[in-house]
């Protein structure tokens, strides 16, 4: 109950770190390690998950405001914080939440080198840019902005909600160097993107022009790309079961369809000095069934209306000034719905990672070479990002990863990111017998109080998790 | 082995105790009751430039001293007018290079043609080299702030005052008006 208020609570701030998971990286004894890397060394020989319950993942963040940024309780005046927060973020601050559910998850060991692993995960990953000139606009309006352009490319976002299907293999090559790849099909349940938007609205003084100002709309070019939208909004009566096995339908490939790639290595150069990075969901989504686009593009200059003073004779109306201004608009500054097929790429994620190991342990639980020595004390760093409409988002994280036993391991880390520059982690995994239970927590300085966090992630689930020797 | 157990346990429990313990604090979530959205929006509203040929009949050639037209402004009545304007500033400038003193009238009409309100002077005559500038602020607090909410044209009327002279001359006039709103 108390993690559920939590994270209704995260929604509420709509605030998103990005889907890199650092915590659960390396970390060889996860099957979500291969999720993160599929080419990770592992020290497993079979896994499967309990279903639903393998893996539950949220993010939120923000990077330039936090709900205590707004909703302080100082006596002051919550409009001037809105006023004071909307001026200090910029078009580059952003708002993320993203959320993942492993439906299914299974592996087993093939041959000497070799494990498959496969799956479904369902997805949903909201990302939206601050559109900091509109909000100025909607906020403040032109008076205090005479002459500064409200510029239209601020308005940056997108949003998805898919289910993936995966199977990957991870293969050893040596005794140095694992890699692996895996495969995904996306069934997209919904999307939406508004990037490369262009265009602006700008008020300019015009000292010896026709009037005080000019008003202008230049090159005005927004377009809001939807799938899966349309068909719901339009099911007025729909009830919440008939929209819940719409949506279901949907994720066994009922709707619109996509094709990615997750590559990794991991290479031991010293026995206790390793390098590994990956690339997760190098992919593309096709959109061709339930398309609703919006565009809204042109050009148009007024400076108000210009009575000429007609001769009117008795009863004669005068010209119909505003007719004629909305007669323009509507010609100069048009909206336009179509319905066309379009792509989208997945949020392309990467990681890269260095890790020392030191206390030297013998245990049997390499799955490929017995008896082979293990680091009870693992130091490592990693760098993830992931690559968004205006460029990647960023974290480096380092990290002590701890081996009690072979029945509990610990992680604490700190890192940095464009959410916080004090971000404190820690994961703890615990297995008894097969059965592994896991839970990550970053930016955990944050859960002491979330009004104040920029960000804060969680990551758990149950799972059997065999290593057979 | 036991000391190990009670390391696991140790972190296991402050782990658990962050994460349970966490919370929403030193905010007071009932200020959205407060947030107002309070958008000051400058615009044009009209302008015109006049001279000799304005006041002269087209077929007839013959002098009219008085002229008038009639603008409709339908923003005045759009819902985020009616529903959220408290405050209205408009400024009128006249540039006046006639050698005729000028009766000016901008009168705000409702949707009956009854006059909320008006803004009327009388611009002095110029010349070429010295213009006479008549530059008005209007400004509507809120309690008088219904008469911009029913008005929804501006009648602007114009007359030559003693016109004896020649003719030649012009007439400029530049409009803005500043609107407060608060949601």
């Amino acid at each position: 109950m108390r993690i559920a208020i939590v994270l209704l609570i995260f929604f509420y701030c709509s605030s998103v770190s990005g889907q890199n998971k650092p915590l659960l990286y390396n970390v060889d004894d996860l099957p979500q390690a291969l999720l993160q890397n599929p080419g990770a060394r592992i020290d497993f020989t079979r896994h499967f998950g309990i279903p639903l319950f393998s893996q539950i993942h949220f993010s939120v963040g923000s990077t330039g405001v936090t709900a205590k940024d707004i909703f302080e309780d100082d006596g002051r005046n919550i409009n001037a914080r809105i006023q004071s927060a909307i001026r200090n973020l910029t078009s580059t601050d952003f708002f993320s939440i993203n959320e993942q559910i492993e439906i299914v998850s299974f592996g087993w060991k093939m041959g000497n080198r070799g494990y498959f692993s496969a799956g479904a995960y369902q997805e949903a990953d909201i990302f939206a840019y601050f559109p900091s000139d509109p909000a100025k606009l909607a906020f403040e309006g032109n008076a205090d902005y005479i002459g500064q352009p409200f510029r239209f490319d601020d308005v940056s976002f997108t949003g998805e909600v898919l289910t993936v299907y995966h199977a990957g293999f991870n293969y050893k090559m040596d005794s140095k160097l694992t890699v692996g790849g895996r495969v995904k099909l996306y069934s997209g349940i919904f999307n939406v993107e508004s990037t490369n938007n262009k265009g602006a609205f700008v008020t300019t003084e015009t000292p010896g022009g026709v009037n005080f100002y000019q008003h202008a709309v230049n090159g005005l070019d927004i377009v809001v790309n939807t799938s899966g939208y349309a068909s719901l909004r339009d099911e007025e009566d729909m009830t919440v079961d008939q929209a819940a096995a719409e949506l279901l339908s949907r994720s066994f490939f009922g709707q619109n369809v996509g094709v990615g790639v997750d590559l990794g290595f991991h290479y031991r150069v010293t026995e206790q000095f390793s390098v590994n990075a990956a690339i997760q969901d190098f992919g593309v989504m096709f959109h061709q069934k339930d398309i609703e686009n919006s565009r809204y593009f042109g050009s148009y200059e007024t400076s108000g209306l210009q009575p000429l003073f007609p001769e009117l004779n008795p009863g004669q109306e005068t010209i119909p000034y505003w007719d004629v201004l909305e007669e323009e608009l509507d010609v100069n500054l048009q909206d336009d719905k179509t319905f066309g097929a379009y792509n989208t790429w997945r949020p392309l994620k990467y990681n890269a990672s260095i890790q020392f190991g030191t206390g030297k342990s013998i245990l049997p639980c390499d799955y490929l070479i017995s008896k082979k020595p293990r680091y009870m004390n693992l130091f490592g760093m990693i760098v993830s990002g992931v690559n968004r409409p205006k460029g990647p988002t960023y974290g480096v994280t380092t990290y002590w990863d701890r081996k009690i036993n072979d029945y509990f391991r610990f992680r604490v880390a700190y890192g940095l990111d464009q959410f916080s520059r004090t971000k404190f982690g820690v994961m703890a995994s615990s297995r008894f017998k097969n059965f592994n239970a896991y839970i990550a927590a970053n930016d955990i300085i944050g859960y002491t109080n979330l009004a104040n966090a920029h960000s804060a992630s969680l990551q758990l689930g149950i799972q059997y998790v065999f290593k057979d020797l | 082995m036991s000391r190990q157990i009670h390391i696991s346990k140790t972190i296991a429990g402050l782990f658990l105790l962050a994460l349970f313990t966490s919370c929403f604090k030193d905010v007071d979530l009932s200020q959205t009751e407060d947030i107002q959205i309070t958008p000051d929006i400058d615009v044009d509203i009209i302008y015109y430039d006049l001279n000799k040929d304005d006041f002269l009949d087209s077929d007839t050639g013959e002098f009219t001293a008085i002229i008038r037209d009639t603008v409709r402004l339908e923003y005045l009545d759009d819902s985020y007018m009616q529903d959220g304007l408290t405050y209205a500033e408009f400024r009128f400038r006249h540039e006046n290079s006639f050698p005729y003193a000028i009766r000016s009238e901008l009168n705000f009409l409702n949707d009956r043609n009854r006059k909320e309100f008006d803004v009327n002077y009388i611009i002095p005559a110029g010349s070429d080299t010295m213009i006479s500038v008549i530059d008005t602020l209007h400004i509507v607090q809120e309690s008088n702030i219904n008469q911009v909410k029913k008005s929804i044209e501006l009648a602007v009327e114009l007359e030559l005052l003693e016109p004896s002279k020649s003719l030649e001359g012009n007439l400029k006039f530049s409009s803005r008006g500043l609107f407060r709103l608060t949601f």
